[in-house]
């Protein structure tokens, strides 16, 4: 059985999403360590105003460059509205034609309101880094915001039929839709409100884009509980967590077939000693289907 | 500073908050409370878990209006759920002047891709939702939950922009040199050899057709634009009221802190009233395991670590906040609530809570 880094040895992007408070940052960045200490020159984006990725490398923020943190590791903070922005520097020719453009209030109403447009430019940006940089984990918005990522080049490429956006809508939309070129990864807490928020997110996935996710991540479990004598020593807290985990767990495993990964919880800060331990407990194999 | 769920004010509790600290039961939880104290209490919920929907008895009927919980307390509790796709639909049908207005925008394509997309759409028909509601008299306390946001503050900001989008006489005034009134397309002889180059790079860049249906769905919006605005600006005078109370609900790790401290001035500084702030799920002090077998000892350190972890960040927040306005810690309850009993039970220990010391 393979483990995730063999599942992800092709991949040109990986997109990685999840609830809020699962752990999708540091799950994100754990892929990217690996893929990066086995061989694959990785960067991985974080697209949040609060940023928190470079707090996982024990890094300065990024403020939107991209900073070393490795032989062949990257990381950067996208900032959507920015990318926007140069995107439409970059494409219209004359400059006093976009000085204008991106100053006139019509177009701050539609770059932030129009569907579409920011998520259009955040993956046109991990498209391009990824064809100098390598691999791009793409640490996603959460849930219900990383459906609108995915789906928003499919959206955009049905309202502008024409023109060069039109085109680089339709072949964004074709990218993230090759199975072989661009990876989903689910991350989830084995508790009830994540995990249900997860299956709904797999078949919303199938129904909108009609994919799949590669691989799930079972984030923060507690660990077993020991046997008799000890199990009289247990914290309620503990005993009942666990008994949680282990029915979302069977939830899960239940109503997904694919891979599945599955984490501990443990006693460490966000930094590169968690980062260190969930990269090698993530190269370990991975479990399948109701296994 | 504590929260009297049994008197009159505030009417209108919000729970603000980012993605995943545990807003939409805490909301529930509360409004149990204000209902078992009397008060005929609606609950607005963005998309509960499967497990929240079956405590509170509610299905899909609930999209649509408020339905009562089957919850034993002198007062009424009911809930509803937020469903932003179909709102915009509803409100378009209900203020649109005539049948014919309504169809036109109902079948404008630029309008079918905005429904359901645009930003900002799910806060500003919670807004909505919440405005109805407000003037139904019916209900002495809505506990309103908002949407999992990036940003705790997003809710606030959306309605604004919605406003300022659909605006369309700002963007009519820009779509005119080449469309009329009514949406059609000028001749090109009118516009001269200028204005047929303009046309020829905008029909090369998105389509004119993609113009036109926006240039259309903009003539048949406007009469309902006035109406918007003027919700838009009544829910924002309603959120700044003094009957409205805003709850920030924060996780108790460390590093948001400061993320906590910057959302709950902002609030302040903006003029909506913040009540206690409720820092949520934080892990009991346990003590560090001595003498305990492998198996056992590494349990016994995770939650010692947890709790430790917690109380620092508790601690760093009670700092930052200063005595003013010291957190509220809602403790990690060691099962879920999943029953309308652990709700009002839950609701009944944030009612009898006293900011710590």
């Amino acid at each position: 059985m393979a483990n995730p880094f063999d599942l992800l040895a092709r991949h040109e992007l990986v997109v990685v999403t999840g609830k809020g408070g699962v752990g999708k940052t540091v799950v994100a960045a754990a892929l990217g360590a690996g893929l990066a200490a086995r061989g694959r020159r990785a960067v991985v984006l974080e697209v949040d105003p609060r940023e928190s990725l470079h707090q996982v490398f024990g890094a300065s923020p990024s403020g939107g460059a991209i900073v070393e943190v490795g032989e062949r590791l990257a990381f950067q903070n996208l900032r959507p509205r920015q990318v926007l922005d140069d995107l439409v520097r970059a494409r219209l020719p004359l400059g006093i034609l976009a000085r204008r453009t991106l100053r006139s209030p019509i177009y701050e109403h539609v770059a932030e309101g129009a569907p579409g447009l920011k998520e259009l430019a955040v993956l046109l940006h991990a498209r391009e880094l990824g064809a100098a940089r390598g691999v791009v984990v793409l640490d996603a918005p959460a849930t219900g915001h990383a459906l609108s990522l995915l789906a928003a080049p499919g959206l955009v490429s049905e309202v502008v039929e024409k023109g060069p956006f039109g085109a680089l809508a339709a072949e964004l939309a074709a990218w993230i839709a090759d199975p072989e070129r661009c990876a989903l990864v689910a991350v989830t807490a084995a508790e009830e409100m994540p995990a249900q928020e997860t299956l709904e997110l797999l078949a919303a996935l199938r129904r909108e884009l009609g994919r799949d996710a590669d691989l799930l991540v079972v984030n923060g479990l507690y660990p077993p509980l020991p046997p008799p004598p000890g199990a009289a020593r247990v914290p309620a807290l503990w005993r009942e967590r666990r008994g949680l985990n282990e029915r979302e767990l069977e939830r899960l495993a239940a109503a997904w077939r694919g891979p599945r990964a599955e984490l501990p919880l443990l006693p460490r800060e966000r930094g590169p000693d968690l980062l260190a331990e969930l990269v090698a407990r993530l190269g370990s194999d991975l479990a399948e289907g109701g296994g | 500073m504590t929260l009297d769920l049994a008197a009159d004010a505030p009417r209108l509790l919000v729970l603000v908050g980012a993605g995943g600290v545990g807003k939409t039961t805490l909301a529930a939880a509360l409004a149990a409370a204000s209902a078992a104290r009397g008060r005929d209490t609606l609950v607005m919920t963005f998309d509960p878990s499967l497990r929240l929907k079956d405590a509170l008895g509610v299905g899909e009927e609930a999209r649509e209006r408020a339905v009562e919980v089957p919850l034993a307390a002198p007062g009424v509790l009911a809930a509803s759920l937020l469903d932003a796709r179909r709102t915009f639909d509803g409100l378009v049908a209900r203020y649109a002047p005539d049948a014919a207005a309504r169809d036109r925008i109902l079948g404008n394509r630029f309008y079918r891709h905005l429904a359901g997309h645009l930003g900002g759409i799910l806060e500003y028909m919670a807004v909505e939702r919440l405005f109805e509601a407000a003037a139904d008299e019916r209900w002495r306390r809505l506990v309103l939950d908002t949407p999992p946001a990036r940003q705790a503050l997003d809710f606030l900001a959306a309605p604004a922009r919605i406003v300022g989008f659909l605006d369309s006489g700002a963007l009519r005034l820009a779509l005119r040199p080449w469309f009329d009134e009514r949406g059609r397309l000028r001749p090109a002889r009118r516009l001269g050899p200028l204005g047929r180059r303009a046309e020829r790079t905008l029909d090369e860049l998105v389509g004119l057709d993609l113009l036109r249906d926006m240039a259309e769905f903009f003539a048949a919006f406007a009469p309902l634009f006035a109406g918007f605005r003027r919700r838009a600006l009544e829910v924002q005078a309603l959120l700044r009221s003094p009957r409205t109370l805003f709850l920030l609900v924060a996780a108790p790790g460390e590093e948001r802190a400061a993320d906590t401290l910057f959302f709950a001035r902002q609030l302040v500084g903006e003029g909506y009233r913040l009540g206690p702030i409720l820092v949520n799920r934080v892990h009991p002090r346990q003590p560090a395991p001595a003498d305990a077998p492998a198996a056992l000892a590494e349990g016994l350190r995770l939650c010692h670590w947890l709790g430790e972890r917690d109380h620092r960040g508790l601690a760093h927040l009670r700092a930052l906040l200063g005595a003013e306005r010291p957190p509220l810690p809602v403790p990690l309850l060691a099962r879920e609530p999943t029953s309308l009993r652990e709700l009002a039970a839950l609701g009944e220990t944030l009612a009898a809570s006293r900011h710590s010391t």
